[in-house]
């Protein structure tokens, strides 16, 4: 698990939109995951699992909470997600988190777990509980969004 | 044949295999649109994970590597989580020695030490003291209206436990007539889920346990026995 960690941050970083929320969202992820433990099959990828995890607290949490505090922090939070040093890298990069955060949940989560993780199809599929071309479908609305607000750039 | 968007995507991704990924092969070789959408697809793929890989070489903070380096993570999260947010109160940047006495003070008036009034030493009630003499940690729900934060053993080898709800919570150490009330805070309500952070009240209690105890605090075995010791 310890492995992973890194891993679990980026797509919690990816999914909140900046590093203070998503390390929160990590720790609920291990707590959960620690309290759960039992209910890993062997022989299964925990990775997925704990993806899986991680994605229904997100959700969880969106119904529970308006976001308003949370946009509020992003805007200033997000900017310095993966900065170089370079100003005009920095700005860029930003542009990224906010487009990322004016996707709906059910499409930032599939471009995550394809285009950032590297999951196929199948196994984002089953990480986020949809049929597989569900899954594409909403992969290809959230890169075309995407691509729209970012522009010609990417 | 129809090529939807969904189609490119998947070939673009490597999804494809066979008779299906040869059709499409030959389509997008036929059509440069095509080809050019297949492109969009992986700069986009390239760009986003640019993005986001820096995270992985970036060190895990040190409260998400504890929660797993540790045989209670219940507990371990909540003493790490004390830790960081005394930390971060100690790390006040550049205004901080004109907030620093302001904060201080807050802090006094969070976490007081009852029973100075002279009216001598405070003890808990029977009702708490119950819950301090029976709950384990590990055996609590995050829904009760009293939850054990922690147990832990004092500089002078008492036991003590600190404990917060919705009237209030504080550490009590067991000494020869009960529990006594070594601090009190605000606490903080149970929650109905089945995860819940250390609220702001229960870190600072968290925050002055630490520095109370003589060590780490008890695991569950350790709090079994001395539950079977009667705390003494």
């Amino acid at each position: 698990m310890l492995a992973l960690l890194p891993r679990l941050r980026r797509f919690a970083i990816g999914l909140s939109g900046n590093p203070s929320d998503g390390d929160d969202l990590c720790q609920m992820t291990i707590e959960r995951a620690l309290a759960n433990r039992s209910r890993w099959e062997e022989g299964t990828r925990l990775d997925s699992w704990m993806y899986r995890i991680m994605r229904n607290i997100w959700i969880d949490e969106g119904r529970k909470t308006t976001r308003s505090l949370q946009t509020f922090v992003a805007e200033e939070a997000g900017v310095g997600v993966g900065g170089d040093g370079a100003q005009e890298a920095a700005v860029e990069l930003s542009n990224v988190d906010r487009a990322m955060q004016k996707l709906p949940e059910d499409q930032r989560e599939a471009v995550l777990l394809v285009m950032v993780e590297g999951y196929a199809y199948k196994e984002a599929a089953e990480i986020v509980g949809c049929p597989v071309g569900t899954l594409n479908s909403r992969l290809v609305r959230g890169r075309d969004a995407l691509m729209a607000m970012l522009g010609e750039a990417s | 044949m129809t090529i939807t968007p969904e189609d490119i995507a998947a070939f673009a991704d490597g999804e494809l295999s066979g008779e299906r990924e040869a059709q499409i092969a030959a389509a997008i070789a036929a059509d440069p649109g095509l080809a050019q959408q297949v492109e969009r697809h992986k700069s986009l793929k390239s760009m986003l994970s640019g993005h986001y890989s820096p995270v992985l070489d970036q060190p895990v903070p040190d409260r998400l590597a504890a929660m797993l380096s540790r045989p209670q993570p219940a507990e371990v999260v909540d003493f790490a989580a004390a830790r960081e947010r005394r930390e971060s109160k100690r790390r006040l940047p550049h205004w901080g020695w004109i907030a620093g006495p302001a904060l201080a003070a807050s802090l006094a008036l969070a976490v007081f030490l009852p029973g100075q009034g002279g009216e001598g030493p405070a003890y808990a009630d029977t009702q708490l003291a119950g819950v301090l003499d029976d709950r384990l940690v590990a055996d609590q729900s995050p829904g009760d209206e009293t939850r054990v934060l922690l147990s832990f053993r004092s500089e002078e080898g008492r036991y003590c436990r600190a404990f917060s709800g919705s009237a209030g919570g504080g550490i009590a150490c067991r000494d020869e007539a009960g529990w006594k009330l070594e601090a009190l805070g605000e606490g903080s309500e149970g929650a109905s889920t089945d995860y819940r952070m250390a609220g702001a009240g229960d870190a600072e209690i968290l925050a002055l346990a630490q520095e109370m105890a003589a060590g780490p605090a008890l695991d569950a075995q350790g709090e079994q026995a001395a539950r079977e010791q009667g705390w003494r």
